[in-house]
């Protein structure tokens, strides 16, 4: 097995908006990534970060290129495979945190074990509790995503992430929708993830704050990358708190 | 994911919108409630007509005829020789005739019959007697008057030895008769005046013949041979030739029975079917709620396939959504069913007849609207894409 979790190459992802009128999102993006990077991708509003990510997360599909995820050619796979992949091997952190409504934070983490199959009811709830006072949260199990303020919601969704023990998780402006204090709190657990579990993380940002808690910067312009770059230490203040 | 889980996330699902699943059931709820409802009373009903019918007597069958009537020589006959015959009598004068009484008239039906005719209807005196044999030998005009006319006559008022006018002749009331109700026809039973087979000849229809004679059995099992026995008798009797069809007819109260089941039965068929009408209405309500329910619920799909449901998954789930509510309404609708059609056989007086079939097949048929109709919808959930149902707002 290679060390790379993501190795993408000419990615070129074309919108059709009508018969003559086409958008080139995504202009043939090559990209690497090693396990237990943290990565976050930057650049203006319009500039194909977000459909990168969703064909990162085999939510869309690319209209040509190769994508291989964690040692598979995910190019030719079908629906339902897809939707295995998305199960097992990513998480999903999204700007509008996209819980459940009416469903308690548990069960919400629990969603994706359920989908998975084959694991009793216990395992699943222990498990799930585990994840919840690991993004500070213990005691909050009955609580629906209305009874919790944002940076909570936000927390249970990277519970629910990490339930199957993905290879990598996505994140499309995890902040977007926070404040600086919740921000702030949200980055310290994707750090801890990172750093103690060695997930690999891939986030959208456009804030320059955000992405100093990164330990490396791509930037896209038009559906193109046009810088890669290391963090500077020195300048992740917030990550010693 | 196994089915297990699908079924509970079925269930947290419709947990979350308890009202609008109560009140997507309701349809199916009163669906079932009515086909229940309705196929009970139908049986009941059967049970009721069937007691009717057998108020003309068990093992009695009524004898007419097409061309060449009856004469006392054929009622003699047939008591002499047919040994299976306990009770016989003709029937004269059978038509409607004008009774009065005082100021009083009304129209009544007659029938000229001996007095075995009591037996075999099973149809008791309330007052008076009944005819004596010098009576009937002697042609005289006595009448026995049913519940009916004597009430519209005399009220309150004692009927014995009170003279009437049949059809202008004066007749000597000696008896009346019990209540017996209506006849399956509706026509009220108890209207009725009762005379001698011999006066009634005479006097009424100025002939010597009846139209009818009415014969009971000793028992059932000798109905069948009886029946043929008097369809030889007249044969021979009436010189019917060979390539020719009886000249009478042997109607048996089982006969009648049967006749009166299989109006009941087509009625309660009729019944069922209008009921089902609602049942497959009630369906079409569950679709149409889960319709919304899927363009509503559009974003919650999206989640669910990002994080990994299947189409299979999404489509399952939304099949056992609506299978529940359309069983649990089909459940809730049998107990409702049942609970009125007891109250209505209680006040009724009907007999409550409990059909497990019916039961069952109301079930059945509930889980199968559900199935039926929930899979247009929950193929439209599982067909959506997930990055489109993502982005729904
Ligand atoms: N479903 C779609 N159909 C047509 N065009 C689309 C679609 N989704 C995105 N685009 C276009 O593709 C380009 C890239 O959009 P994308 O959402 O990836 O940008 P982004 O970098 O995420 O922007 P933002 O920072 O505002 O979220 C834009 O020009 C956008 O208009
Ligand atoms: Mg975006």
């Amino acid at each position: 097995m290679s060390n790379r979790v993501i190795d993408i190459s000419n990615l070129v992802k074309t919108y059709q908006i009508s018969e003559e009128v086409s958008v080139q999102a995504l202009k043939g993006i090559s990209l690497k990534v090693k396990h237990s990077e943290f990565v976050a991708i930057m650049g203006a509003s319009g500039s194909g970060k977000s459909t990168f990510m969703n064909v990162l997360g085999l939510l869309d599909s690319p209209t040509s290129g190769r994508y291989v995820l964690d040692s598979i050619d995910v190019s030719g796979l079908n629906d339902n495979q897809k939707a295995e992949i998305r199960n097992y091997k990513i998480g999903f952190v999204f700007q509008g945190f996209n819980l459940l409504s009416r469903t308690t934070a548990l069960e919400n983490i629990e969603l994706p074990m359920m989908y998975r199959g084959g694991v009793n009811a216990g395992e699943m709830r222990d498990k799930a509790r585990g994840l919840l006072s690991l993004v500070g949260l213990a005691g909050r199990e009955g609580h629906t995503p209305n009874r919790l303020s944002g940076g909570e919601q936000q927390r249970i969704a990277i519970a629910r992430a990490l339930i199957n023990d993905p290879a990598i998780i996505l994140a499309d402006e995890p902040t977007g929708n926070l404040d600086t204090k919740n921000t702030i709190e949200v980055m310290n657990i994707f750090t801890r993830l990172n750093r103690e579990l060695g997930i690999t993380i891939i986030l959208v940002t456009h804030e320059p704050d955000v992405a100093d808690f990164t330990h490396r910067k791509v930037v896209f312009r038009d559906g193109e990358i046009i810088q890669d770059t290391p963090v500077r230490r020195g300048k992740t203040a917030g990550r010693k708190k | 994911m196994n089915i297990r889980n699908l079924v509970i996330t079925a269930f947290r699902s419709l947990a979350k919108n308890k009202m609008r699943s109560a009140l997507t059931s309701l349809g199916v709820i009163i669906g079932v409630a009515s086909v229940i409802m309705m196929v009970g009373i139908g049986s009941s009903a059967r049970i009721a007509v069937r007691d009717k019918v057998f108020t003309y007597g068990a093992n009695a069958m009524s004898v007419t005829y097409r061309i060449k009537p009856f004469y006392e020589k054929d009622i003699e006959y047939l008591r002499r020789n047919v040994l299976q015959i306990k009770n016989i009598t003709p029937v004269a004068a059978r038509e409607t005739v004008v009774v009065k009484y005082k100021n009083r008239m009304m129209r009544s039906r007659a029938s000229g019959v001996n007095n075995e005719f009591f037996t075999i209807k099973e149809w008791p005196l309330q007052y008076g007697r009944y005819f004596t044999f010098l009576e009937i030998a002697s042609y005289q005009k006595v009448v026995i008057l049913g519940n009916t006319t004597r009430l519209e006559l005399f009220g309150n008022t004692d009927p014995i030895g009170k003279i009437v006018l049949i059809n202008n002749n004066p007749f000597m009331v000696i008896g009346s008769l019990s209540e017996l109700g209506q006849a399956l026809s509706g026509r009220d039973q108890d209207n009725v005046i009762i005379l001698p087979y011999t006066t009634a000849a005479v006097k009424i229809s100025g002939t010597r013949s009846f139209e009818e004679i009415i014969v009971a059995t000793y028992s059932e099992k000798m109905i069948n041979d009886t029946v043929t026995e008097i369809k030889e008798y007249f044969r021979r009797e009436h010189a019917v030739p060979r390539n020719q069809p009886d000249d009478v007819k042997v109607s048996t109260s089982k006969e009648k029975l049967e006749m009166a089941e299989f109006i009941s039965k087509t009625m309660s068929l009729l019944l069922a079917g209008i009921a089902s009408i609602s049942l497959i209405v009630g369906g079409i309500g569950i679709m149409n709620i889960m319709l919304v329910s899927v363009s509503e619920r559009t974003r919650e799909i999206g989640i669910r396939m990002a994080i990994g449901a299947k189409k299979n998954d999404i489509l399952t789930q939304f099949l056992i959504e609506a299978t529940t509510l359309s069983a649990g309404g089909g459940v809730v609708g049998i107990l409702i069913g049942l609970l009125i059609y007891f109250a209505i056989t209680a006040a009724v007086g009907w007999p409550f007849v409990f059909s497990f079939f019916s039961v069952f097949v109301s079930f059945l048929f509930s889980c199968a609207v559900g199935i039926f109709f929930g899979y247009y919808p929950a193929k439209k959930a599982s067909s959506l894409k997930p990055i489109e149902a993502l982005r729904y707002e």
